[in-house]
C-alpha cells in the first residue's frame, strides 16, 4: 500500500517538475543565451524627449541607419575594439560597433552594434554637455567643428563651439585601446559678465534590450553610488513608478548594463554627482549625471574630465579599469551573492582556457580539478565504510534487539558509530560545498562574455547556448523545433545516462522510497537540464563520469566492499 | 520573522533536495533538523551560529552520532 502511494507521489512529482519546470526556470534561471540577434527588430517607436532632458531635441521618425549616419557631419572612431563615429551635430557618440564580437556564430554575421543614432531602430547614444544660467548652452542641434580627423588611441579629437555671446565650449575626446572614451569638457568665458554653468553626461536608449532581466542576472539601469553597487532599478520600475530615480554620490558611475554589454558614465571621482535614471516618452530610458554648478568669472575657464565606457564586459578589462580607479567596476557583471567564490572559479577557468584554447576542454579540466579536491572526502568515506565491516556483528545485534523500535534503533546505531569512531556517511558539508561550486559555475557560464560563442567539439559551436541538436526531430532531419520541455539534446541524453549509471554505483543504502526516486531522477534531470547552456551539461556529464571512475577505483582498493554491495 | 524564514528554508531543504539526495548526515538529529531546533530554541542569530557550527562538523573527519541541540 505504502509502495503504491509512493509511486503515485513520484509520478505526480515528475509530472509537476516536467511541466512546471520550464515556467520556473524561465523565470528564475535563464537557461542559456538565445542566439544573439538584436539587429533590425523594428518595434521601437519614435518619441519626443522631455523638455527638461539635457539631451532634448526634436522627435524623429525611425529611418534606415545608413541614411541617418550620412545626413550629419561625423568624425570617425577607429580603435582595435571600437569602430564608429562621433556626430558633430549634438557632439554625440551615437555610432559604435564592436568589431571583435559578432551578433551570431554564423561566419558572415555582422559585428555587434551597441550605439545607434537617434531616429534609428534601437537608438542608443551618449554624450556630454552643459546647462547654463542665463547663457546660451549647446544643445542637441548644435553643430560643432572638429579639430582632428579621426579618433584613435593616438589621435584625440577636439570639438569646439562658440555661442556667439562670449563663451567657447570645447569637448576633447580621447580613447584608449579598449572601451573607455575620455571627455574633457572646457568652457572659457570671454564675455563681460559672470556665467553659471553645470556640466552633465548622459546615456540614452530607445526600447528595452532583448536580454531578459532575471532573478540571477540583472539587466537594465545600474550604477555605483558612494561605493555600493545598485542593481535595484529596472526598466519596469521606471515604467510603473516615479519616472525619475535620483542618487547623490561622490564619484561612482552609472549607465545601462545588458547581459554582455555596458555603457557607463564615469564622472570625476572626487566630484559630488547627482545621478539619475529616468524614463522619457514612449520607450526612452536615460541615465545621466550632473556636477555641481560653477560660477565662471570673465576671462576664466574651467575644465572637467569625465569618461564613457562603451563596450563588452570582459572581466579583465573591467578589472583593469577598476584598478585604475573606477570604483567597483567589475560589479558591472552581476556576480551576485557568491562573488567571492565565482571570481576565483572564473579566473581558474579562464586561465585554463588561455592555455588550452578550447573552452569546453577547459570546463572538463576544471571538473577534474574540483573532483580531485573532493577526492579525499570520497576516499575517507570508503575507508570508513571498510571499517564498518568490523562492527557489522554489533550492528546486527542491535538490529535484532530493537527491530520493533525504529527511533531507538537509530539512536543506538548512532551511539555505536560514535563509540567505534566509524561512520559510513560523508556528512552534509561536502554537499554544501558543492552547491555554491555548481551555482558559481552556472553563473560564470551564463554571465561572462568570455564564453559567448565559444565552440567545443563536433556540433557544439556555442557553449553558452543550449545543445542545438534535438533528438525529437531526428537531429534536425525533420523540419520542426520541438517544444521547449521536450527539446532534449544529445548532451542531455548523455547526462541522463551517465547519471543513471552513477546512481547504480552509489554506495549509500537507501529505503524503497528513495530507490524509486533514484530510478526516475536521471530521466527527470534530463528534461530539467536540457535547455541549459551546453557548457553546464558538459560540466555535469564529466562530473558524473568522474564519480563513476572514482567509485570504481575505490571499490578496487577496498575489495571487501564490493562483496557487500553485491549481496 | 527571520527565524521563521530560516526554519522554512530548512524545511524546504528537507522536503526537496534532501529527500532526493543519498542520505549523508553523520549525526542524529540531522543537520537540518538540528538547525530547526536550534533556531526555535535560541532565535535566528545564535541558532544559525549553532547550525553553522554543526554543519562544519559534519564531514568525513568530523564527529558523528547522537548530537542534540545544547
Amino acid at each position: 500500500m505504502d509502495d503504491k502511494k509512493n509511486i503515485i507521489l513520484a509520478v505526480l512529482l515528475t509530472a509537476l517538475i516536467l511541466f512546471g519546470w520550464p515556467y520556473i526556470s524561465n523565470r528564475f534561471f535563464p537557461a542559456a543565451n538565445p542566439p544573439a540577434t538584436k539587429i533590425e527588430g523594428g518595434k521601437t517607436t519614435p518619441v519626443a524627449q522631455p523638455g527638461a532632458d539635457p539631451a532634448a531635441d526634436s522627435p524623429a521618425a525611425i529611418r534606415d541607419r545608413a541614411l541617418v549616419l550620412r545626413e550629419s557631419p561625423r568624425v570617425p572612431i577607429r580603435t582595435p575594439k571600437l569602430t564608429g563615429s562621433i556626430n558633430l551635430k549634438g557632439a554625440r557618440i551615437d555610432d559604435i560597433v564592436l568589431p571583435t564580437y559578432r551578433e551570431t556564430i554564423a561566419k558572415d554575421s555582422p559585428a555587434v552594434r551597441l550605439f545607434s543614432p537617434r531616429g534609428t531602430v534601437d537608438a542608443y547614444f551618449a554624450g556630454f554637455g552643459w546647462q547654463g544660467e542665463g547663457i546660451k548652452a549647446p544643445d542637441g542641434n548644435t553643430v560643432w567643428t572638429a579639430e582632428g580627423t579621426e579618433l584613435t588611441p593616438t589621435s584625440p579629437v577636439t570639438l569646439r563651439w562658440n555661442n556667439g555671446a562670449g563663451q567657447t565650449f570645447e569637448i576633447r575626446y580621447s580613447v584608449d585601446q579598449n572601451y573607455m572614451i575620455t571627455a574633457q569638457q572646457k568652457v572659457s568665458n570671454s564675455g563681460a559678465g559672470t556665467v553659471g554653468i553645470k556640466s552633465y553626461g548622459y546615456v540614452s536608449r530607445m526600447g528595452i534590450p532583448k536580454d531578459p532581466d532575471t532573478w540571477t542576472i540583472h539587466v537594465g539601469p545600474m550604477g555605483v553610488f558612494n561605493g555600493a553597487a545598485n542593481y535595484d532599478v529596472n526598466y519596469k520600475d521606471l515604467d510603473k513608478g516615479p519616472a525619475t530615480q535620483s542618487f547623490q554620490s561622490t564619484g561612482g558611475w552609472l549607465g545601462f548594463t545588458d547581459k554582455y554589454w555596458l555603457s557607463a558614465l564615469v564622472p570625476d571621482q572626487k566630484a559630488s554627482v547627482a545621478g539619475q535614471f529616468r524614463k522619457g516618452a514612449g520607450t526612452q530610458y536615460q541615465a545621466d549625471y550632473s556636477l555641481a554648478p560653477v560660477m565662471l568669472a570673465p576671462g576664466k575657464a574651467i575644465t572637467q574630465t569625465s569618461r564613457l565606457f562603451v563596450g563588452a564586459k570582459e572581466v579583465k578589462t573591467l578589472e583593469a579599469y577598476q584598478d585604475a580607479g573606477v570604483p567597483l567596476f567589475d560589479r558591472a557583471i552581476d556576480w551576485g551573492w557568491f562573488y567571492w567564490f565565482e571570481k576565483p572559479i572564473f579566473a581558474l577557468l579562464h586561465w585554463l582556457f588561455e592555455h588550452i584554447g578550447n573552452f569546453g576542454v577547459a570546463i572538463i579540466c576544471l571538473t577534474f580539478i574540483v573532483r580531485a579536491l573532493m577526492f579525499p572526502v570520497a576516499q575517507r568515506q570508503f575507508a570508513s565504510m571498510a571499517a564498518m565491516r568490523a562492527v557489522q556483528p554489533k550492528m546486527k545485534a542491535l538490529q535484532e534487539r530493537y527491530k520493533d523500535d525504529k527511533p531507538k534503533l537509530q539512536q543506538e546505531m548512532m551511539e555505536l558509530y560514535k563509540r567505534e569512531k566509524v561512520n559510513p556517511l560523508a556528512g552534509c558539508l561536502p554537499i554544501f560545498i558543492q552547491i555554491p561550486i555548481f551555482f558559481a559555475l552556472y553563473k560564470v557560464l551564463m554571465l561572462t562574455i568570455e564564453m559567448r560563442h565559444q565552440p567545443f567539439v563536433l556540433w557544439i559551436k556555442d557553449l553558452s547556448a543550449p545543445d542545438p541538436l534535438h533528438i525529437l526531430n531526428l537531429f534536425g532531419l525533420l523540419d520542426f523545433t520541438p517544444p521547449a520541455f521536450l527539446g532534449i539534446g544529445v548532451l542531455a541524453l548523455l547526462l541522463g545516462i551517465s547519471m543513471y549509471f552513477q546512481f547504480k554505483l552509489n554506495p549509500a543504502q537507501m529505503d524503497p522510497m528513495q530507490q524509486q526516486v533514484f530510478a526516475i531522477m536521471p530521466w527527470m534531470m534530463m528534461f530539467i537540464m536540457a535547455p541549459f547552456a551546453a557548457g553546464l551539461l558538459v560540466y555535469w556529464i564529466t562530473n558524473n563520469c568522474l564519480s563513476m571512475a572514482q567509485q570504481w577505483f575505490l571499490y578496487k582498493r577496498h575489495p571487501q566492499l564490493s562483496a557487500v554491495e553485491a549481496k | 520573522m527571520i527565524a521563521r524564514l530560516l526554519i522554512l528554508l530548512a524545511r524546504i531543504w528537507q522536503i526537496g533536495p534532501s529527500r532526493i539526495l543519498p542520505p549523508t548526515c553523520r549525526y542524529a538529529p540531522s543537520c537540518s533538523e538540528y538547525a530547526i531546533q536550534a533556531v526555535r530554541k535560541y532565535g535566528a542569530i545564535k541558532g544559525s551560529w549553532l547550525a553553522g557550527k554543526r554543519l562544519m562538523r559534519c564531514h568525513p573527519w568530523g564527529g558523528s552520532g547522537y548530537d542534540p541541540v545544547p
